[in-house]
């Protein structure tokens, strides 16, 4: 199920696009053209879960069957377009789709493992919950190469979807989702962003029914010269609608941290809770953090909030630890630990929070050595 | 006449305003012989315009490189605006009126064009001056009618001070060594294609230079104001404070009623050199456009102000009540250590008013900070939009920046939109962000009402209130219009 795109005539956006104006996807030319591998590790990053349930393992955009548990997952055809997004469209319609009839709620979450060995491949995702149905779906990527990915979900009713995501790869990760939440629906997307790999996400989700609830946000850690670039819509279409928008953004060295996130309240849609949150924290001199917390509301009976700051660590902090004994190091990790741990510590699931938060940690033991 | 009497003056024109009719009230047209430049827009209307004003030919040629450059240029898009297809061949680029004075005092002046400036309400303060009231506040006019600057009082006062506060047309003939050292250096030719066009064809405006060490005795005023129909308006104004000094400038706008939709482009360029203060307060109330959008002033400008000295201070003030289209950012770029930028603004949309407004602070000195207080206010059908970018370059060290956008929604028709952009390249740079969108609540009309006051009346007290952080900024006889017009311009908007 290998995709190879047909490379000339893309038509990638530049810097001059509103959109993409904190991008560079200069490299991906230049990374598509390599030759996969093809070698498959040894040793996967599958968490440790009190129970197990369906593990898909995907090289280079094509499934192992000999690694996978399919448990359910349909591989093959996906409902999912994204035919005005630039890389969203690259992705042509195959990859895995996970469907939940009426109030199915397995215990265990979807483990899926992205390892890509070179070049570029391209897989779409279908999540589809019917009423009252709930799912967890755990995504890591790792490896090199470019990862490009197209994501669709519906949530029916009182439909519950946890999707959690890691990059700890090296190369390129764009993620491209259309999300639909229903009638007193819950999506919560969280995301960590660390490896080496640029990270491109691009979010659109709807909340299409009264009393949706949506949650995106995670944690973006960056060195070198590495970029971490989000780019979200949460759109509220009906009313009585909740959104949290929570990024925690560490850029160090040369790297830089982009979110540019926006509420959008429909006409009609009163009642609507938006909040954001968007925080950088800048560890070099070199660094670069870009925020843009974007409102656009059309009804007047709403609550929407937005708060933004960029800094580096609180100079007090760091005093009070170092007169309690605290070396600065110790205290800058501590400090680092709990601007990120805001983010992280929004996973509602503890098996997933626990593998996240170890993976922070792991980045973070070395930005403070 | 004592202070009480002041204040129940006051209060008195406050109620008037209040009661007037909710349409445009200044929609008059005075009737003045006019001499027009041919229609439309071409090399030839360039020369036109600078043969008229007997400008050197290196004016001419500053001119018609920047016309060139217009004709490569595009149309701005990226804005949260409608704008309907301007047809830039049919209209007038030029008109003056046909006895031009060179004027003593007010009284000198046409008739005609008097009452014009009576209905506008040139400020108490000033005809108190004119009619010798001692110890009133002093306020210079620069009054711009169509395109020629007719009147300039306070012009000997200023004189003694070493502040030269001109026409720009007179600056550029009286100073040309100032005016060519300064003028497209904070917005070049290009920077855009509205401050483009007006490079091209600026017609008249204001220059304003404020010597070493000076602080400007009086606060200084001009009244714009577009009357013949079809005529673009065109004002470039310069300030220029040397160091160490300090001036207030004051702008204030009204357009007679007209169905076409006119267009506007200003550019403002202020420099700031070390220890130097600018404040520039602007009260913008052009004709809006009917409660069908139809008609209404085009507003696209270009302010930037350049804090170019250390320690300099360049502060921009607004309340942005008319025109159906308004583009417009007040700018600062903070060059030197130290050097402030503030932005305070009050943005009210009506019926179907389109407003896409805000700031840049571009933080290149090191320790340099700026202030936005953003009040956006939408009523009716009509959208607005504040837009701002915060830049810390890598070098500014110890930037601090503080940005408050508030948004206030009257019905559920209008919409309440928040841009802002964030790019930081320093560490050391504290930067904060906070944006709220509301409603008034009926408690707060409920508890308005219980005190005796009708409905609009509650809701005005309430905005008012909601953009007092702003209004506060501006001197006071502008805090008091603009109080008014904030009452005036939500008329009808409230069910």
């Amino acid at each position: 199920m290998l995709r190879q795109a047909a490379h000339d005539g893309w038509d990638l956006p530049s810097s001059r696009d509103e959109a993409w104006r904190w991008s560079d996807l200069s490299a991906l030319p230049g990374i598509a053209s390599q030759r996969p591998a093809g070698t498959l590790p040894d040793a996967l990053p599958w968490l440790e879960c009190a129970n197990d349930g369906p593990r898909l393992l995907f090289v280079d955009g094509a499934l192992v069957a000999g690694r996978s548990r399919l448990d359910g997952i349909a591989i093959g055809p996906v409902e999912a377009e994204a035919a005005g997004h630039p890389l969203g469209r690259l992705v042509p319609g195959d990859g895995w789709t996970l469907r939940l009839g009426r109030g199915h709620a397995p215990a265990a979450p979807v483990q899926i493992v992205h390892f890509g060995t070179g070049g570029a491949n391209h897989l779409a995702a279908r999540v589809a919950l019917e009423e009252d149905a709930q799912a967890s779906v755990v995504e890591t990527y790792v490896g090199e190469g470019w990862s490009n990915r197209l994501t669709d979900i519906a949530l029916a009713k009182g439909a519950r979807l946890m999707l959690a995501r890691r990059t700890g790869s090296a190369g390129f990760v764009s993620l491209t989702d259309r999300a639909s939440v229903g009638e007193g629906a819950s999506l919560v997307v969280a995301n960590l962003a660390a490896g080496t790999a640029d990270t491109r996400l691009d979010g659109l989700i709807r909340l299409a029914g009264e009393g949706a609830y949506a949650e995106a946000g995670g944690a973006l850690l960056a060195r070198g010269r590495q970029r971490h670039d989000v780019n979200l819509v949460v759109r509220h279409e009906r009313p009585g609608g909740t959104s949290r928008q929570v990024w925690r953004s560490v850029a160090d060295d040369r790297a830089t941290c982009s979110v540019a996130a926006r509420v959008e309240v429909a006409p009609g849609a009163q009642k609507t809770d938006g909040e954001q949150s968007l925080k950088g924290l800048l560890l070099s001199r070199a660094a670069t953090i870009n925020a843009k917390p974007e409102l656009e509301i059309f009804a007047d009976d709403v609550k929407c909030a937005h708060g933004a700051t960029v800094g580096e660590l609180d100079r007090n902090a760091l005093f009070y630890m170092a007169s309690r004994g605290i070396s600065e190091a110790e205290g800058k990790a501590l400090l680092t630990r709990a601007f990120v741990a805001d983010a992280i510590d929004r996973i509602g699931e503890e098996d997933v929070r626990r593998a996240f938060g170890a993976h922070a940690e792991q980045w973070l033991g070395r930005a403070h050595g | 006449m004592s202070d009480a009497d002041q204040i129940q003056g006051r209060n008195r024109e406050a109620q008037e305003a209040v009661d007037r009719a909710s349409a445009y009230e200044w929609g008059f047209t005075s009737d003045i012989e006019q001499d027009f430049a041919p229609k439309g827009l071409s090399e030839d209307t360039v020369r036109y315009i600078s043969a008229k004003k007997n400008e050197p030919q290196w004016m001419l040629d500053w001119r018609l490189k920047a016309y060139r450059a217009w004709l490569g240029m595009e149309e701005v898009s990226w804005a949260k605006l409608d704008i309907p297809a301007i047809d830039f061949q049919d209209a007038y680029y030029y008109a003056e009126p046909r006895q031009k004075p060179e004027l003593k005092s007010l009284d000198e002046l046409d008739p005609e064009i008097r009452r014009t400036y009576e209905k506008l309400g040139i400020p108490i303060e000033e005809q108190k001056v004119l009619a010798g009231v001692e110890g009133a506040r002093k306020v210079a006019v620069d009054a711009v009618f169509d395109s020629v600057s007719v009147a300039t009082t306070f012009r000997e006062e200023l004189k003694k001070a070493g502040v030269i506060f001109l026409s720009i047309s007179e600056a550029v003939r009286e100073h040309p060594e100032l005016v060519r050292k300064y003028l497209g250096s904070v917005v070049p030719q290009r920077d855009n294609f509205f401050a483009c066009l007006n490079s091209a064809v600026f017609s008249d405006g204001t220059f304003v230079y404020i010597p070493e060490g000076v602080r400007c005795p009086m606060e200084l005023s001009t009244y714009f104001r577009i009357n013949a129909a079809n005529t673009g308006q065109f004002e470039r104004t310069l300030i220029v404070a040397d160091k160490g000094s300090y001036v207030s400038y004051l702008e204030g706008c009204t357009a007679p009623m007209r169905d076409e939709n006119q267009l506007h482009a200003a550019v403002v360029e202020l420099v700031a050199l070390d220890d130097a203060e600018i404040k520039y307060s602007t009260v913008q109330n052009w004709y809006p456009g009917d409660a069908e959008g139809k008609g209404g002033i085009y507003n696209f400008v270009t302010k930037r102000g350049a804090c170019r000295g250390a320690r300099s201070k360049i502060s921009w003030t607004q309340v942005e009540t008319g025109s159906a289209i308004t583009w417009k950012y007040p700018s600062c770029i903070l060059q030197g250590e130290e050097s402030v930028g503030e932005f305070y603004s009050v943005a009210l949309t009506n019926n179907r008013q389109q407003a896409d407004t805000g700031t840049k602070m571009i933080h290149i000195g090191r320790n340099s900070r700026s202030t936005i207080v953003s009040k956006g206010i939408s009523a009716g059908r009509s959208n607005n939009t504040y837009r701002g970018l915060v830049r810390v370059l890598a070098n500014a060290e110890g930037v601090r920046n503080f940005t408050q956008c508030d948004s206030l929604l009257l019905g559920d028709q209008c919409g309440a939109h928040t841009v802002p952009y964030i790019e930081v390249r320093n560490p050391s740079a504290q930067i904060e962000h906070e944006a709220t969108t509301s409603k008034i609540s009926d408690d707060q009309l409920f508890y308005a009402m219980s005190r005796g006051l009708n409905r609009e009346d509650s809701v005005a007290l309430i905005v008012n209130g909601f953009a007092r952080e702003v209004l506060q900024q501006l001197p006071m006889e502008f805090a008091v219009e603009a109080q008014k017009l904030l009452g005036i311009s939500l008329e009808g908007s409230v069910g």
